[in-house]
């Protein structure tokens, strides 16, 4: 009797894994995988606009002068009044800061030609609330002021060590931001291949319930036996495809990354492995680096493709069994997609529940 | 001694009855036609032999015991709408389908190279299925079919779908299985292949049991007045001098260059009236009681039945 799920198993898993398809999803996933961790910081490097002028109209006479003006937005200050600077419509927009902004009295106000954007909003707030900060600090005539204001600002970068992992392993980077986007990723990876090859085992039942030949099976051998074959056929495809994403993330961390990366960020990365890193005089962002070297950790890797993977098999057995159900008790793929709706709503929650594990491990809701 | 036997057998589904107290005996080693028309419950009750569905009330009993799931492996099913996996090669499906059946892979590969051969189809070893047409998937799923060589075959409509000289192979194998102790149980609307292969048949309409029995003694039993002269003579001058004793005259070739007449005979003549007519027209070579049709016993059961409820 084993032996004929065991056939089962291996009809759907070879069909599964022959086919063409399964080959290119599989190997082109992983790089789309990493083009989506680099899209972000492609995003930011492009998304620069061209820089945009601002007439500033100050009646303050204090904080016109002191806005400063970067690579997106310019600021002119105008002796002209506002009418006659609103007049003036090839700027980006008139700022307006009446003489009551200091004391909060009247609202600064922006004209704007066309949209104005949040950056711009924020980064305007931003100076002139620190203006007048400052200008309100310098009332109380404190002595060596600038000094004091400078010594007073920091930025002050986190580098959080594991205390508790094993003696004999070494003290593990852990960034908070990478462990979320790690958690974050690998839920929506497992609730991916939930629907994906849950659906699967529906699709795979209704197909043979219409083309008879699931009678002829039915025939031989038991219907549990054909339903436990087909999960499991199609679990292992899903495992096998796990594996070798892991593998072959893996074989990129331990020999592509180092080659394709700037031998200073390196250089960084390893002595942050080792250690020996001095946070505050690195020039490399502390998530981008402590990314970087989770990355070239290929035992990491695969130990957390490991894990991965029994989640998957749990999860894709209990859903795989509902799937499976829902494809018995209907005739075609129409009937199937409202059924279908009330299977996804408990993987919707589960993704939810994930996310805010994701963001506080340690949470109640986690256990 | 039956190999099959079906007591009292119900099965309903939402809305209707498929099965209606249901009841047949197939003998072991016979060929046993399951007739009736279109939604009669035929296919139900095949399923229900098969294990497929369970009935509501009545039983099956499989050579002496109750039906079972083990009894399965000694089944061989073509279903009426047939079913193979499209994507994968011929060869691979049959050995796995044989291996199901609890065949080895050494064996099921040995049989089907036989059977290929047989059928002159080994050049489709490593084509897929989708390549194939329907009347070609259809040998390798009557392949797949008989190839664990079960006590019993379930055929549903094994003739639809075939051409005339695929039919005739079809059929010397049907006959080939049963020469070599086969039972064999099929479902068919094509009524001459009835006459020509089936030992027993069973007429279900409206889900009841409305004919079974012995294939000939039905057709004699449905015979009424239908007989057939051979003669040498003028068929013409026959055929007028005996209008009044009977109708339904249908001619045809016979044996040695004579001819034969077909015809029913009137309710008040008798066969004596007949003959002595006759040997005054032509020299008279044999008499014999025709059987009736399968046809014409299909549709006469059928429409008595449907006028009686």
């Amino acid at each position: 009797m084993a032996s004929k799920i065991a056939l089962i198993i291996r009809r759907e898993f070879l069909e599964r894994v022959n086919k063409k398809s399964f080959i290119i999803t599989t190997l082109l996933m992983p790089l789309f995988m990493l083009a989506l961790m680099a899209a972000p910081a492609l995003i930011i490097a492009y998304s620069g606009s061209e820089e945009k002028s601002i007439i500033v109209v100050d009646e303050s006479g204090m904080i016109g002068s002191n806005l400063q003006s970067d690579e997106e937005t310019s600021f002119h200050v105008t002796d002209q009044p506002l009418d006659s600077a609103l007049a003036d419509t090839e700027s980006n927009g008139v700022l307006y800061i009446p003489a009551g902004a200091v004391d909060g009295t009247q609202a600064v106000r922006l004209y704007s030609n066309g949209a104005s954007s949040m950056s711009l909003e924020s980064n305007i707030t931003r100076q002139i609330n620190s203006i007048i900060e400052t200008e309100r600090l310098k009332d109380y005539n404190i002595e060596n002021l600038d000094q004091i204001l400078d010594a007073v600002h920091s930025n002050v970068q986190i580098q959080t060590l594991r205390n508790d992992s094993d003696e004999d392993e070494e003290e593990r980077q852990s960034s908070t931001g990478l462990s979320y986007a790690l958690g974050f990723g690998l839920t929506f990876l497992l609730y991916m291949f939930l629907l994906i090859y849950g659906q699967m085992v529906m699709t795979s039942i209704i197909e043979e319930k219409t083309n008879r030949v699931l009678e002829l099976v039915v025939s031989s051998v038991k219907p549990t036996q054909i339903m436990l074959g087909k999960i499991c056929g199609i679990g292992l495809v899903a495992v096998t495809q796990i594996i070798i994403w892991g593998i072959l993330i893996a074989g990129m961390a331990a020999f592509i990354m180092p080659a394709i990366l700037p031998a200073d960020i390196s250089a960084e990365v390893t002595a942050m492995n080792a250690g020996q890193l001095d946070l505050a005089q690195s020039t490399t962002d502390t998530d981008i680096l402590q990314a970087i070297s989770l990355m070239g950790n290929v035992g990491y890797i695969l130990q957390l493709f490991g894990w991965l993977i029994l989640f998957l098999i749990g999860g894709f057995m209990l859903y795989a069994a509902i799937y499976a159900a829902i494809g018995s008790a209907v005739d075609n793929i129409q009937d199937a997609g409202q059924l279908q709706s009330v299977v996804v709503f408990p993987i919707i929650f589960g993704m939810i529940f994930g996310m805010t594990a994701a963001a506080d491990p340690t949470s109640t809701l986690s256990f | 001694m039956n190999l099959i036997e079906v007591e009292n057998v119900s099965k309903a589904f939402t809305g209707h009855v498929a099965l209606d107290d249901v009841s047949i005996s197939v003998p072991e080693g016979s060929v046993y036609g399951l007739l009736g028309p279109n939604g009669a419950g035929k296919t139900t009750l095949i399923r229900i032999i098969n294990h497929i569905t369970a009935p509501d009330s009545g039983r099956v009993m499989f050579n002496g015991h109750q039906l079972s799931q083990d009894d399965v492996a000694n089944m061989g099913y073509l279903p009426e709408e047939r079913g193979l996996y499209k994507k994968m090669k011929v060869g691979e499906q049959a050995i796995f389908f044989a291996r199901l059946k609890g065949l080895s892979k050494a064996e099921a590969t040995r049989r089907l190279k036989e059977w290929f051969d047989r059928f002159e189809i080994s050049g489709w070893w490593n084509k897929k299925i989708e390549e194939l047409s329907k009347g070609m998937a259809q040998k390798v799923q009557f392949i797949v079919t008989v190839l664990h060589q079960p006590k019993l075959l379930i055929f549903d409509e094994p003739f639809s779908g075939f051409d005339p000289i695929n039919a005739n192979l079809l059929r010397d194998e049907i006959l080939r299985l049963k020469e070599q102790g086969t039972t064999i149980l099929f479902s068919t609307h094509n009524m001459a292949s009835v006459e020509e292969i089936c030992d027993y048949i069973t007429l279900i309409n409206d889900s009841h049991n409305i004919l079974s029995g012995n294939v000939n003694d039905i057709r004699r039993k449905y015979c009424e007045g239908r007989y057939s002269l051979t003669f040498t003579g003028d068929e013409r001058k026959l055929m007028e001098s005996l209008l009044p004793l009977a109708s339904q005259f249908t001619t045809a070739d016979a044996d040695n260059g004579r001819r034969q007449l077909n015809m029913l005979l009137s309710p008040d003549a008798t066969l004596r009236d007949v003959i002595s007519i006759a040997n005054d027209t032509v020299q008279l070579a044999s008499v014999n009681e025709s059987l009736a049709s399968m046809n014409d016993i299909f549709i006469k059961t059928v429409e008595n039945y449907n006028k009686q409820h």
